[in-house]
């Protein structure tokens, strides 16, 4: 199994490595992939030396690992899971909720209800209940009110959604059309979903508008009698980095090369870009994305595919089917390639600004790869998408992958875009 | 990692009975994927949807936009018979009418597939294929019924 990303953008990180860690006076293997290091540095304060204020402390510790026990012998792969904690708002009443995997192909918080017991969150006035659409299902239940807390960032009274629970009314079937419903810890195989990506609302202008226009993501529920309302962009449920009051312009991914199949790996999540010594974008390569879709192009053969994107909370590198890639899928798990022997590829990556850069990556044989449970992470892991590329989670191993968010300043120009 | 088996000849009946159904008498479907040619003006109706075709040598396609920015893609064999569906937008249409017949089977196969994570949903069986993928802002998916393509047809052009 060969380690994902060619030579030209292993130097790329390796350069950006050296000033990352030249730049926070953290002494360390100059070989080693960064994220080594700064996770080291995640639980304590400020990361930096820095005379005069103390900087923020915006290292969060991520995990990919075989995630929460679910009871049911099913086991997360290639999963990254970071800590969240939760507060009433204004109050010191919190939880802090484990195992909520951080996935930035979509914004916004979302708790299982029967992890979130310590405290009850304050609902949104209006009965608002949210039937938040993934690309595998839905996701339903009410929409309240929490200031959410990672590393030394604070988000203050931001919309998160609750996921299912008794306060949820009864699931329209205006969403359970939509396809499945995921609603418990099997379903979901962690205590929450954790949204970091390039967009600040979870659906945005296209739920603000009236009747057959609306997205159909916000619903009001009097009397649990529930039907699809217009939802104000401040009231939507968003991305918490974006609500930060340092630090909120996007966030980094740090986790470290993979070869094979491993028990756990772990690395940081970095909040803001260019804002502290410890996030700069070095020499790094800027791919903006289409504002609207959030996509990108991937050439691949000969063809360009533009709905193309980068998404953590997908477990594996996605794209295309049997027919144009000649990887045949797993009799068991048809939605993971299963060549014989691990397959090298390579595909080219196309920024709506021109930036280009390609990508060399392996696809290996999943059944083999996931045949022991102790194992949370594996190198290889791919499978079909409808005429797309999904660059899941092993696109981050071994690469600092940057998600500025829309409208948002950085160094390496406003958001939307990616950055690796 | 444990998954369990599912009954092949289980859904290979199942597939045949809802293509004999929907074969028998289309104008009862409402829904689209199976159906005649009728269902699609039923999808255009639910959906407020403009709708544009296109002719193909083997087929035609039916496409339909929304006022919410969905796009759906009826594929029209030359005999009448909707053998594929495409779909595209902030979010995903009703799925239960563009599947029609096939949504509760696909939905069935897919709370079995229990994946270890998240990705996209990929149903295969002999009688139905769904591919449904995207994230926020950006939903699509396609699917067909591998016995009404009409030989052919690349199963790569539903889309």
């Amino acid at each position: 199994m060969k380690r994902a990303g060619p030579g030209s953008f292993g130097a790329v990180v390796s350069l950006l490595t050296f000033v990352a860690l030249a730049a926070s006076l953290i002494s360390g293997c100059s070989s080693a992939p960064s994220s080594t290091s700064t996770s080291s540095s995640s639980g304590g304060g400020g990361t930096s030396g820095g005379g005069g204020t103390t900087p923020t402390s915006n290292v969060q510790s991520i995990s990919v690992n075989t995630g929460p026990d679910t009871g049911q012998g099913f086991y997360d792969i290639d999963t990254a899971f970071a800590s969240v904690t939760v507060c009433v708002p204004g109050t010191s009443n919190c939880q802090t909720i484990n195992n909520v995997l951080v996935d930035t192909g979509s914004s916004g918080l979302r708790i299982l209800s029967s992890a979130l017991t310590a405290v009850s969150l304050p609902a949104q006035s209006g009965s608002i209940n949210e039937c938040a659409q993934f690309l595998d299902g839905e996701i339903w239940g009410p929409v309240q009110t929490a200031d959410v807390t990672m590393a030394g960032e604070k988000a203050s009274s931001i919309p998160v959604q609750l996921i299912g629970g008794s306060s949820a009314p009864a699931v329209p079937t205006s969403c359970s059309n939509l396809g499945p419903v995921m609603d418990s810890l099997t379903d979901l195989g962690a205590n929450g979903l954790l949204g970091v990506g390039n967009f600040i609302q979870d659906c945005g202008p296209a739920c603000t508008v009236p009747g057959s226009s609306n997205a159909g993501f916000y619903y009001t529920c009097p009397m649990s009698n529930c039907v699809v309302t217009e939802e104000p962009l401040l009231l939507q449920v968003s991305n918490p980095v974006y609500s930060f009051t340092t630090d909120n312009n996007g966030v980094i991914l740090e986790l470290p090369a993979v070869t094979g199949a491993e028990t756990s790996i772990t690395g940081s999540m970095i909040f803001g870009i260019g804002t502290q010594t410890n996030n700069g974008l070095g020499s790094t390569t800027v791919y903006t994305i289409n504002p609207n879709t959030g996509n990108f192009t991937t050439t691949y053969g000969g063809t360009s595919y533009s709905d193309a994107f980068i998404d953590s909370g997908s477990n594996g590198l996605y794209f295309l089917n049997t027919a144009t890639t000649g990887l045949p899928t797993c009799s068991d798990y048809t939605f993971w390639y299963c060549p014989t022997l691990t397959t090298s590829l390579s595909a080219v990556d196309h920024g709506a600004n021109g930036a280009t850069g390609t990508i060399n990556f392996a696809i290996g044989n999943a059944d083999s790869l996931v045949s022991n449970p102790q194992d949370g992470v594996a190198q290889g892991l791919g499978g079909p998408a409808p005429n797309s590329f999904d660059w899941g989670l092993p696109f981050f191993f071994g690469r600092n992958v940057y998600v500025a968010i829309e409208g948002q300043s950085t160094p390496g120009g406003t958001g939307p875009y990616w950055a690796f | 990692m444990k998954r369990p088996k599912r009954s092949w000849a289980i859904w290979v009946a199942l597939a045949i009975g809802i293509a004999f159904a929907a074969g028998a008498d289309p104008l009862s479907v409402s829904a689209s994927l199976g159906g005649g040619v009728t269902s699609v003006e039923a999808d255009r109706a639910k959906m407020e949807a403009s709708s544009q075709i296109t002719g193909k040598d083997l087929y035609s396609i039916h496409e339909m936009h929304a006022p919410n920015n969905v796009v759906v893609r009826e594929f029209v064999s030359p005999g009448g018979q909707v053998f594929g569906v495409a779909w595209q937008g902030p979010s995903r249409p009703d799925l239960s009418q563009v599947l029609g017949p096939y949504f509760a089977p696909f939905t069935e196969a897919a709370k079995k597939l229990h994946r270890t994570g998240r990705g996209p949903l990929i149903v295969q069986q002999p009688g139905l294929v769904v591919e449904m993928g995207g994230h926020a802002r950006s939903f699509f998916g396609m699917a067909y019924v591998p016995q009404m393509v009409p030989a052919g047809v690349s199963t790569g052009e539903i889309r």
